[in-house]
């Protein structure tokens, strides 16, 4: 029949018009490749460092985490706002009462520290991909510049938090938590590997930002300190106190870095309200910086120190110093312990009173003590205004991660026979007037350090290293509870706060929407 | 390709059949013809009907009815005169030797029954429908004068729940049918003239000549693409056949609008009053005096007395809303047409028409024409729009919500200063002769500063089309159709002073961007439609493909302007400069702008489609029905191997009145039937390209080096390509009834289904230690939601002047989460959203609806110590802490301690009951209706203020417990709001309205004039949004804004009022012209 025929063949038609297979064949139109077209050409593997490193400013903009280590120390208070949620003074007491909706207070740090072990870890993996040709030593320190930021996040996690899972190839399973001691492990052998793989060169051979041997040496060092002295071990695999000596010896010895002769320059703050000229971001004293950017402006990139923000004044701008949230007020015992004449009190600590500031707003702050810290102060104009054009996002300050007075007083610490010359040496910088010593016990180091470093995140490992019980003591004792304000009717004792510091082991809150995500695999830490 | 093939084939066809119908012209018959004449009448108002066609059964001659009704025709004794008119009920009159002058009168239908319905590639008699559709003509939706035709659908369709996202002009519209499958995009699929299409905003409802909603799965199948949400097809007006004068028709109205409820604030007094309360419960002494209170009432030269409403500053008043459309159609028996304009506009009842107003400018053409003696159609669909929009930031709480801003902000603070200028608060000198609050800023000067945009949008959206009839009843056809858009828009910041600590901005800057995508398909269908003794069958195949491809750019420049002014906001006109830290380190003020020019761009990823479906439609006598559609579709969304899908579904229907059994029942049930189905539909909704790990270079940057401002690119691996991901499929089966009784007077369907989204296309979240922040879309899960709908519909009368219609919907939806792919099957809601710092409070897992509120279930107020001593768990005091006023908070796991752990579902956004209800009446020249919808038991959450900060409140505050006795419900305040610090009961409203959508009066007199070529002048006064019965105590209880998840993925929270932009209440005359 005809009108059959018909049929079958427009149904034929019909269907064979659609069939061309290249129909549902897309290209990426979008600026992307994957990661199986990319990792190509020495500069595709460059680039891909680079986001390596812009890793590292996530870290810290995502969980203000080097504000927050000065909260967990003596040295401040959680601060805030006074109507602000309570979740930086559970951080300071180590009281999750205090706060029993933040279950999830480090959860953005937490995921922005894998994020950037991810990126190093698939740079890692794709390394061989690449086409090196003639550039093969290229190769290499790259290979140690990801393995170095990868140490770099995982040293924080496993001294935050102790039990993490250790992620060294990328993986998308539910990944137990590790033990430190093979965390540690890793963390050192990816710092062996990259001071050993690093030019000896002087710091000045790189742009600044770039990881250097020094850098890789003094955070192995910094990393052996840690481990041995909380978990009270002499070696870990074949790394000694012997050999991370070695390490920042030869950093003292071959890196060209050196101190600053005005502490006060290092800082913009302080350099600013001194009126004296701030030695830059790539002075001499500088081992390892995140760098920032002024340019951010809640882009993406959030390429600009996002951190800073939590430190500054509440509510008031006062020239040069930037209102901001208020946290991390200074425990008025740590002003106290400077002598007057060691030039990093006023580098170190904002002081309403000595310097005659006319700020009115104490009342919006939470837990006013009348000092604030000024390391990471921002900055304003005369008229008030801040000098980024967004004080939030677009501050540029860099954070000075390894300073050289560190690697001096870890040389010293360590045993070096110049200990007394390196603690002399960075002593008498910040004071002058002070006679020299000639001989440092590990107490005289450690005191130094707290002095040095304040402001900077390094005090509460110096405590912790020491043991949880040193650190539990040493901050209840040190703390003005008095100052505690945190919405209960009974702010903790001393006695309490050791306590809670000691029930915790020194170690942070998982992430609880990380453990329910895990469905229980993780397993939060005792005392949260 | 094929192609060419099957025009020679198909122009082959073309000829033979020529040649038959050439050959087959009859002679004339030889017996006596007489000419008849006659009018054609309307029974129910005697007003002439013309365009009515009158043919001679079996015989060549036809005729049309002219504007007055009259016909004459040839006819011969024994002869049957064929009588019929779109909408009445057609009559046959055998002529006889004395048949002379007739008087016809003919009886409209009301009966929806013998209407054709839109089915997806073609029509269905509405009684053959074995599926579940609605449909609403486009004079309907006309009727009610809304902007858009989503609004004018609300409750008028049972089963489709629309909610507005916002009430500004130009807001959008959440649109789900049968409840939300997905927390994805459950939006249902829109086709226009067989054009996909994600919005039908653009059109204007005069333009529209009906729209069908396909809700069971067995109706959408033949949508299988993104038919999983269900299917809205629209139908624009095409030209009238055989209407040779043609008719104009001109339509118009003009109205003004005005807030409907403006929230409570409280005054000057009251604020200080109640901020001094909280001091006191905070432990502090008093912040005001009673003196000072009672000058704020008195008013002072720095503040007006009871201090300022911010609310009545934001708020215009009288603004205008205006619509002109003016269209005209007609056709031959070959040809018909159809042309349309139309201007909207609706201005913005916050900020007025100079910041918030949509304008839209429509034309439409669509025309048809047989050629070949209708052997080949050919034809047109076309609709151009052109937006021009402006508007102010609304919903959630960053975006600078202009109402958040001004509910926020203090009584105390003025609007000007001395000089007239905007007041700063680091100025204000109410307080102690001071400033009471530096961080809040003047909420109505930043809306004037911060909302300086306009976007212009054009759309082309059409198609052309062929269809073949090479043999009778053999269809086939052919359609191309477009959907083209662009968009371009600017904006503009001034600088401007401080008027907080933090509101300020130095730099002016401008932003510029535009955009342009398009979408083409090409369908060809072929269809047969046959019978084998009483057995009828229409066969459908056909194939499908669409394709998609856009590019977009957008620019932003920051530093002095030429012109300092948004009119020439354009990039070029401000000074290429960038932002640059000075190297002089010695003054403070190192930042230089010297260059901010950004750009960015790109094309998007191609999204392709290819589809091939069958469908066959049975029946047995009209009484026995069944349908069976199968569909395969391809989708570029998926990695080879993956990328089709396959969606069947099956139907059956039975008359059961035309059963002999029935006949005892004819005399009140005229029609039953009994139907069901079941289906399944597919969706691919995800991001393109989900399949691949992607390589990103955007936020990526690092800073080397000494200078501030020089980034170095960085890439990163951005995502986890997850390769097995296929087709979503929701299954549904349906029950319904469609039913007629008493005469055809009431008009009824009911239907029952069941869905359940199988194989969900999720983004689950991945866990930290994978490394990207954006989640793949993976298979799992699955979502049900079962309910009821019942259509209803009465057509009466009280005597011959008296009609009117009463017509009603109803549904009931439950929807339930049953399994998410996670390892603990949730997934989280984000946090600060609610209120600033505010935690988790809306999820979706399993064994509870999407996005239901999670948080502490409040067992009321303590009242005293002795209530705090007697609230105990297991071990003690559950809140030792409490203080008489603080929330009881309940202990749900019975643990001894208060913790997230007791935190619960507290309630559900998603309306359980949507409902409608529409009367319409018709005495003599003046027509009534009144349009209602509503929805019952879904919850909003409230929250206008963040906890602890010196914000206003509503005077639902003055409800608070103030002493023993005073409350159970609001809790007493602190200068923390400690109790409002937890998401708790507090902040769950019951969302049920009923809201007087429309009510419309309007007067013929047309039939006054009684002119021949006029038909219809009729003029009506509306009011719209006249009156909303909800306990809600926010400005709009139709709250369609939502939250985005943890993940930012997924915005499914739902009912969030942090400050909702209300529809506004509309007064408006108007005019509808027929020549």
């Amino acid at each position: 029949m005809k009108k059959y025929r018909i049929i079958i063949v427009a149904v034929v038609a019909i269907i064979t018009f659609n069939s061309c297979k290249k129909f549902l064949t897309t290209e990426l139109t979008d600026a992307v490749q994957t990661n199986v077209t990319y990792y190509k050409t020495p500069s595709d593997a460059y680039t891909a460092l680079a986001g390596c490193y812009n890793g590292l400013d996530q870290i810290y903009n995502s969980d203000a985490i080097p504000a927050e280590l000065e909260v967990f120390s003596d040295n401040s208070f959680g601060g805030t706002g006074a109507f602000d949620g309570y979740g930086w003074e559970m951080i300071d007491e180590f009281a999750k009462a205090v706060s029993p909706s933040d279950v999830s207070f480090h959860s953005s740090g937490w995921k922005a520290y894998y994020q950037a072990i991810y990126r190093c870890n698939v740079l890692l993996q794709n390394i061989d991909k690449v086409e090196w040709g003639d550039s093969s030593a290229l190769r290499r320190k790259y290979t140690a510049e990801a393995k170095f930021i990868r140490a770099y996040c995982y040293l924080d996690m496993v001294r935050l938090w102790e039990m993490v899972p250790l992620v060294i190839t990328p993986s998308s399973d539910n990944v137990q938590q590790t033990d430190p001691e093979e965390t540690f492990t890793q963390i050192m052998n990816d710092l062996r590997y990259a001071s050993d793989s690093l030019p000896s060169d002087s710091y000045t051979s790189v742009p600044s930002g770039r990881v250097t041997k020094w850098a890789a040496e003094s955070l192995l060092a910094r990393a052996y300190l840690f481990y041995s002295g909380y978990y009270g071990k002499s070696n870990l695999g074949s790394e000694t106190a012997a050999t991370a000596l070695a390490a920042v010896e030869d950093v003292i010895a071959h890196s060209g870095h050196a101190l600053v002769s005005d502490f006060n320059t290092l800082w913009p703050a302080a350099s600013t309200a001194k009126n004296v000229a701030y030695a830059g971001e790539q002075n001499p004293e500088v081992v390892f910086a995140i760098k920032y950017s002024s340019t951010d402006n809640w882009s993406g990139d959030a390429t600009g120190n996002r951190w800073m923000v939590m430190e500054g004044i509440r509510s008031q701008s006062i020239y040069p110093y930037q209102a901001g949230w208020g946290g991390c007020t200074v425990d008025p015992k740590l002003w106290n312990s400077f002598a007057s004449t060691d030039t990093r009190r006023f580098a170190t600590i904002l002081s309403v009173a000595d310097e005659n500031l006319a700020y009115n707003k104490s009342s919006d702050c939470r837990e006013y003590t009348g000092y604030f810290l000024k390391k990471y102060a921002m900055l304003c104009d005369q008229s008030g205004t801040s000098i980024v054009s967004n004080f939030q996002t677009g501050q540029y300050q860099d954070f000075f991660a390894i300073r050289y007075s560190d690697v001096l007083l870890m040389a010293a610490e360590l045993g070096s026979p110049n200990a007394v010359s390196y603690y002399n040496q960075v002593h008498q910088r910040a004071d002058t007037s002070a006679a020299p010593a000639t001989s440092v016990s590990k107490a005289d180091i450690l005191a130094e350090r707290r002095l040095e470093f304040a402001g900077e995140g390094l005090r509460y490992w110096d405590l912790l290293r020491q043991g949880v019980d040193v650190a539990a003591a040493t901050i209840a004792e040190n703390t003005t509870v008095t100052n505690f304000s945190d919405g209960t009717s009974n702010p903790p004792t001393a006695s309490q706060l050791q306590a809670n510091i000691t029930a915790t082991r020194g170690f942070q809150q998982i992430p609880g929407d990380q453990i329910t995500l895990s469905s229980g695999v993780l397993k939060q830490n005792a005392g949260w | 390709m094929k192609k060419n093939k099957i025009m020679k084939k198909a122009s082959k066809l073309l000829w033979m059949l020529l040649y038959f119908l050439f050959m087959g012209m009859q002679s004339f018959s030889q017996t006596s013809v007489r000419k008849i004449t006659g009018k054609i009448i309307n029974k129910t108002n005697g007003e002439p009907i013309s365009g009515a066609s009158i043919s001679v059964k079996n015989a060549a001659n036809a005729t049309l009815s002219d504007a007055a009704g009259n016909f004459a025709i040839d006819a011969k004794a024994g002869e049957t005169i064929f009588i019929s008119f779109v909408g009445f009920t057609p009559q046959s009159i055998d002529v006889n030797n004395s048949t002379g002058n007739l008087r016809i009168q003919l009886t409209e239908e009301y009966n929806k029954l013998n209407d054709v319905v839109l089915i997806g590639y073609g029509v269905q008699q509405k009684k053959l429908v074995t599926g579940a559709t609605a449909q609403v003509k486009g004079k309907d939706l006309a009727k009610l004068n809304t902007t858009n035709a989503l609004q004018a659908l609300q409750g008028q369709a049972a089963g489709v729940n629309i909610t507005s996202t916002s009430g500004q002009p130009g807001g959008g519209f959440k649109v789900n049918i049968r409840g939300a499958g997905t927390i994805g995009n459950a939006s249902p699929l829109y086709v226009v003239d067989g054009v996909i299409t994600n919005d039908i905003t653009y059109l204007n409802n005069s333009d529209i000549a009906s729209v069908d909603i396909l809700k069971d799965a067995a109706s959408c199948a033949i949508y299988g693409i993104n038919g999983a949400n269900g299917v809205v097809l629209i139908t624009t007006r095409s030209g009238k056949w055989g209407k040779k004068n043609g008719e104009i028709s001109f339509d118009a109205y003009y109205g003004i609008q005005n807030i409907g409820r403006k929230l409570p604030l409280l005054n000057a007094e009251q604020y200080a009053t109640m901020q001094n309360e909280a001091a006191i419960n905070s432990g502090k002494s008093l912040l005001f005096t009673q003196a000072q209170i009672d000058a704020l009432a008195k008013g002072s030269q720095d503040l007006p007395a009871h201090g300022t409403d911010w609310l009545n500053q934001m708020f215009s008043s009288d603004v205008p809303i205006q619509n002109y459309n003016l269209a005209a159609n007609g056709g031959t028996d070959v040809s018909s047409y159809s042309l349309g304009m139309s201007y909207t506009e609706q201005g913005g009842i916050i900020g007025g028409s100079d910041l918030s107003d949509y304008k839209r400018y429509n034309f439409r053409t669509n025309s048809e024409r047989k050629l070949y003696d209708g052997a080949l159609k050919v034809g047109e669909h076309v609709t151009f729009s052109f937006i021009d929009q402006k508007g102010v930031a609304d919903g959630g709480l960053y975006s600078g919500n202009v109402l958040a801003g001004a509910i926020g902000t203090s009584p105390l603070l003025a609007m000007y200063d001395a000089k007239g200028n905007y007041l700063s608060s680091l100025n204000s000198t109410v307080y102690n002769g001071g400033v009471w609050n530096n961080t809040e800023a003047n909420p109505y000067a930043l809306m004037q500063y911060n909302n300086q945009s306009d976007g212009k949008t054009q759309k082309l959206i059409g198609d052309v089309y062929a269809e073949l009839q090479p043999i009778k009843n053999l269809r086939i056809r052919s359609t191309f159709g477009m959907n083209y858009s662009s968009s371009a828009n600017h904006s503009y910041r001034p600088t401007y002073e401080k008027l907080s600590v933090y509101a300020y901005n130095l730099y002016e800057s401008i932003g510029q961007g535009g955009s342009q995508g398009y979408a083409w398909n090409f369908d060809n269908t072929i269809n047969y439609v046959f019978n084998i003794k009483e057995h009828r069958f229409d066969v459908l195949a056909g194939s499908a493909v669409r394709k998609y491809q856009g590019t977009w750019f957008s620019g932003n420049n920051t530093g002095a302007t030429l012109f300092g002014s948004f009119d020439r906001g354009y990039l070029s006109n401000s000074t290429v400069t960038s932002i640059s830290m000075s190297s002089d380190t010695s003054a403070a003020n190192r930042q230089t702008v010297t260059n901010g020019m950004s750009l960015s761009g790109n094309a998007n990823a191609v999204y392709a489609q290819s589809s091939f479906f069958g469908r066959i439609n049975y029946s047995f006598r009209e009484k026995y029905l069944a349908s069976a559609i199968f569909r395969a579709d391809g989708s570029t969304m998926f990695a080879p191997g993956h990328q089709w899908g396959y969606f069947p579904s099956l139907s059956a229907g039975w008359v059961v009145s035309s059963e002999d059994f029935m006949a005892s029942t004819k005399n009140w049930l005229n029609f039953l039937k009994v139907r069901a189905s079941w289906g399944s539909n597919g969706n691919d909704g995800i991001s393109a390209f989900n399949y691949l790990s992607l390589i990103s270079l955007s936020n990526a940057r690092y800073n080397f080096g000494n200078d501030n401002t020089t980034l170095t690119q960085g890439s990163y691996p951005s995502t986890i390509g997850v390769e097995n991901t296929k087709w979503e499929s929701s299954r549904q089966t349906n029950i319904g009834i469609d039913a007629r009784f008493l005469n055809n007077k009431l008009d009824m369907s009911l239907d029952l289904y069941n869905k359940t989204t199988k194989d969900w296309l999720i983004a689950a979240p991945l866990l930290a230690t994978a490394g990207v922040s954006r989640n793949p879309y993976i298979n799992g899960g699955d979502v049900t939601n079962k309910g009821i709908e019942l259509q209803l519909s009465y057509n009466g009368n009280i005597g011959r002047d008296f009609t009117y219609n009463v017509s009603g919907s109803y549904a009931y939806n439950k929807n339930v989460v049953n399994n998410i792919p996670t390892a603990d099957g949730i997934i989280h809601g984000g946090t600060n959203s609610l209120f600033v710092n505010g935690p988790e409070f809306f999820r979706a897992a399993a064994g509870n609806p999407i996005g239901y509120f999670w948080g502490y279930k409040s067992a009321g107020i303590f009242q005293n110590e002795a209530d705090v001593q007697a609230w105990n768990g297991k071990k003690g005091a559950l809140q030792p802490d409490a203080q008489p006023g603080d929330m009881k908070l309940v202990d749900l796991n019975g643990d001894g301690v208060i913790n997230a752990d007791d935190k619960t579902n507290i309630g559900d956004p998603n309306p359980h009951h949507v409902f409608g209800l529409r009367f319409s009446g018709n005495y003599k020249n003046f027509d009534l209706s009144i349009t209602t919808n509503g929805v019952a038991g879904n919850k909003i959450v409230q929250s206008y203020r963040s906890p602890g900060q010196w914000a206003n409140w509503t005077t639902d505050v003055l409800s608070r417990w103030h002493g023993e006795g005073t409350s159970n419900i609001m809790p007493r305040i602190t200068q923390n709001s400690s109790n409002w610090v937890e998401f708790s009961d507090l902040y769950i409203h019951d969302g049920s309205y009923l809201r007087v959508s429309n009510i419309t009066l309007g007067y013929d007199l047309a039939k006054l004039v009684r002119w021949k070529y006029l038909s219809q002048f009729r003029l009506y006064v509306a009011a719209q949004n006249l009156i909303t019965f909800t306990k809600y105590s926010g400005m709009d209880p139709e709250v369609g804004a939502s939250s985005y998840d943890a993940s930012g993925a997924y915005y499914f929270g739902q009912g969030v009022d942090n400050g909702f932009y209300p529809r506004p209440r509309v007064y408006m005359v108007g005019v509808n012209i027929i020549f």
